[in-house]
């Protein structure tokens, strides 16, 4: 008998300890609510992309000297080097070049080993369209800047979170001239001096 | 007892002034309730959405629907919109006859039982005698609706789908009815009506949950397990069974079973609120107020605003469970099968069976407490 | 004849109608998943004309027992074992069909003596309508208290006889591996493929 209302005891614990953790949890569930949402608007607002953000490349075609370099690093050896031999000048002659986005996986690989430093990532993201042929981009599309989300009038430019001032989450309102946790990299220097 | 409005019985007297047979009066308002009931059905499930959608994306630091409508409250509509122009489309292999009367079977009995939702002394289409009892009955109806589109579908997933959701409601139809029993043991009369009177006259003291806490997480749980929701939302678990009984259904089936699993859930709510919450009564007797106020009980102005009071308080009390219910969704993982019939049949029965043996004891030791 | 009574006659008609119809209909339909489900509609017609009958809670009752828990068991039962497959001859089977006729005919001629005998005069006792609970309440714990007790027993060795099935936790090995090697054989039968598209509907 003892044993039984032992065993029923027992239960009794389990059962209720369970419900305890599940209140737990509501409770967990119920403070979130009262958060504030981290949703970024797109259309409407974008992020700011970071300094080190590997969006679409750009190509400058006056530096770029055909060496191939950019294909040799480049994973699926993606970008297209279009050139010939100038028998006068000798010295190759850039015609073409031209990356396909839609294959590109965006590594950096060939903005790293260009020796002219010709190629450089932008912060361009945007990069849908309605068929995948418009992402093989040639040197004048590659040549394109992007437009600053800053600049745009339509856009409320937001900081990504490690931009944010210490202890700040949200990125809406911030009072003007804010500045991120931890010391900029110029400051660093400065310091270093 | 103050009888409150009572919109039939002058609605028919002034028809009867006009020279019109009583029996004429009364079939020219029985359409009335039955619509206002509809509709407000359907606008409840409007309700909901918006605020599952919401709710859930507050509880997910999301914002939700926020263009349709302000705060996005036209989401729902956009939604029914949707799939009623969605092509309607029967898979080449299911059973047609079947497939078509599945979504119908768990629907209408859903809306049928919005016949008993009292939401004031008269506010009520029929005040039937087994009241609760016919609820009961008609939600072990929708099983066969649900095996029946699980089975013509002639899909493994629909099928098991179909089966889990049987067995889910029968094995949690028990338990519920248990519970209720209990309330109708105390309150002497199975219908709402009553149920309801037998918790008035003491405020927010004299409500059911005080005499009944066991009984009312169990009818909770219970209740959550036949609405489907999410612990317990194994007939449409997405991760193995694709969308359960519902996988080969569109358009405006699909918005059947949609609207229908969203119908139970309000239903079971207005119950909830009715059986354990007092229904329509405020947190203290209007009948008090009055009293305090030196108002007599039957001042018509005062017979409005308790009856726009009682419709308040039954809708804020079902929408706190509600939201509750909703909570709950982000909170808890979905059981197993193994683990929703062991704690329906294992620890939800027998606790049921035990809180109506104790329910009796107190009855007759306390009558005064627990209903003579 | 007012407008409740006229209702009243037609509803009797088609809930006739569709008892008698969807009854035929279970015994003479090949698929039995069809038949299981016209049984249902069975069990509701047969609810309905307790309604008519002023009988609420034994319609209630009707719906609550034989179409959400009998009738469902059925279907469970059936769509479990949905294996397609073909009659064995059995030896002897004019024995079962005799014996499955002779009872027929029995309850057929029981229930005949029992439709002769029974006054068919409209009873001009009030009925009990709403009360009709406290009324069966009261003849089940006075004059029917035997009956009901048994049934009730019966219940509960059925809901133990249950708990103790499902609480057996281990098999017998032998059992266990015979089940092993046949949960590893797919159940299904083949099927075909479903012609669905256009081309192939042409060919």
């Amino acid at each position: 008998m003892l044993k039984f209302l032992k065993q029923v005891g027992d239960y009794t614990k389990e059962a209720v300890q369970a419900g305890k953790y599940i209140g737990q949890g509501l409770a967990v569930t119920f403070d979130h609510m009262r958060r504030r949402p981290v949703t970024v608007q797109y259309p409407y607002e974008k992020l700011i992309p970071s300094e080190r953000f590997r969006g679409r490349i750009h190509f400058e075609f006056d530096k770029c000297i055909a060496c191939e370099v950019c294909v040799r690093v480049c994973p699926i050896n993606l970008p297209v080097v279009d050139w010939e031999f100038n028998k006068e000048s000798k010295k190759k002659q850039l015609n073409h070049y031209s990356i396909d986005f839609g294959v590109c996986i965006f590594c950096g690989n060939c903005v790293e080993f260009c020796p002219t430093n010709c190629l450089s990532m932008t912060e361009e993201y945007e990069l849908s369209t309605y068929d995948r042929h418009e992402l093989n981009f040639d040197s004048v599309a590659l040549g394109r800047l992007p437009y600053k989300v800053t600049d745009d009038a339509m856009v409320t430019p937001l900081r990504e979170l490690v931009y944010l001032p210490k202890g700040v989450l949200d990125p809406h309102d911030l009072p003007p001239g804010s500045k991120r946790a931890g010391a900029r990299p110029e400051e660093i220097v400065e310091s270093e001096k | 007892m103050n009888p409150g409005i009572d919109l039939q019985g002058s609605f028919i007297e002034s028809l009867k002034s006009f020279g019109l047979p009583p029996g004429v009066a009364k079939v020219l308002w029985m359409p009335f309730p039955m619509l206002i009931m509809l509709v407000g059905a359907t606008l409840g499930v409007f309700t909901l959405v918006w605020l599952e959608r919401k709710i859930s994306a507050a509880a997910q630091q999301r914002i939700g629907p926020e263009f349709i409508g302000p705060l996005g409250i036209l989401a729902p509509l956009a939604d029914g919109l949707k799939l009623v122009f969605k092509e309607d489309v029967v898979p080449a292999k299911a059973d047609g006859l079947l497939f078509t009367l599945g979504p119908a079977i768990v629907v209408i009995p859903a809306f049928l039982s919005y016949l008993i939702v009292p939401f004031g002394q008269n506010m009520i289409i029929t005040d039937v005698g087994m009241g609760i009892f016919l609820w009961i009955a008609l939600s072990s109806v929708v099983p066969i609706g649900l095996l029946m589109s699980g089975y013509a579908s002639n899909n493994k997933y629909s099928l098991l789908g179909g089966l889990r959701a049987a067995a889910q409601s029968i094995s949690y139809e028990l338990p519920l009815a248990l519970s209720v029993l209990a309330i109708v043991l105390m309150s002497n009369s199975l219908s709402t009506v009553d149920i309801v009177n037998q918790q008035t006259g003491y405020g927010i003291l004299g409500w059911n949950i005080w005499r009944q806490p066991v009984g009312f997480l169990i009818f909770w749980i219970a209740a959550l397990a036949e609405c489907e929701r999410i612990p317990f939302d194994l007939p449409e678990a997405e991760e193995e069974l694709v969308a359960g009984y519902q996988t080969e259904y569109s358009g405006m089936k699909f918005a059947l079973f949609y609207i229908g699993s969203y119908v139970n859930l309000t239903l079971s709510a207005l119950l909830f609120a009715v059986l354990y919450l007092g229904g329509w009564e405020f947190f203290v007797p209007i009948g008090t107020i009055a009293g305090f106020l030196n108002i007599s009980d039957t001042t018509p102005w005062l017979q409005v605003v308790a009856a726009v009071l009682g419709i308040g308080m039954t809708l804020l009390k079902a929408y706190f469970l509600i939201f509750i219910a909703i909570l709950m969704r982000w909170t808890v993982p979905r059981v197993r099968i193994d683990q929703l019939l062991d704690l329906g049949w294992k620890f939800l029965l027998p606790v049921s069976l035990v809180n109506l043996l104790i329910t009796a004891g107190l009855k007759l030791a306390f009558p005064v407490a627990f209903g003579g | 004849m007012n407008l409740a009574e006229g209702v009243q006659i037609v509803s009797f008609g088609i809930l006739s109608v569709m008892m008698l119809g969807a009854a035929i209909g279970v015994v003479l339909l090949d698929s039995i998943v069809y038949s299981a489900f016209l049984l249902g509609g069975v069990f509701i017609s047969i609810a309905g004309l307790y309604l008519l009958l002023n009988a609420d809670f034994i319609a209630a009752a009707q719906v609550l027992i034989y179409v959400g828990a009998v009738n469902v068991l059925i279907l469970f039962a059936i769509m479990l074992v949905n294996k397609r497959q073909e009659f064995q001859p059995v030896p002897r089977a004019w024995i079962r069909k005799a014996a499955t006729a002779a009872v027929c005919g029995g309850i057929f001629a029981l229930l005949s003596t029992m439709v002769l005998s029974t006054p068919w005069a409209i009873s001009s006792a009030t009925p009990a309508g709403d009360a009709s609970v406290v009324v069966i309440g009261l003849h089940f714990f006075s004059d029917f208290l035997l009956p009901f007790e048994l049934a009730s027993i019966l219940l509960l060795m059925a809901l133990i006889g249950a708990v103790v099935l499902a609480r057996r936790e281990f098999l017998p090995d032998d059992d266990f591996e015979k089940a092993q090697a046949e949960a590893l054989k797919l159940p299904e039968r083949p099927r075909e493929l479903v012609p669905s598209g256009r081309n192939e509907t042409v060919k």
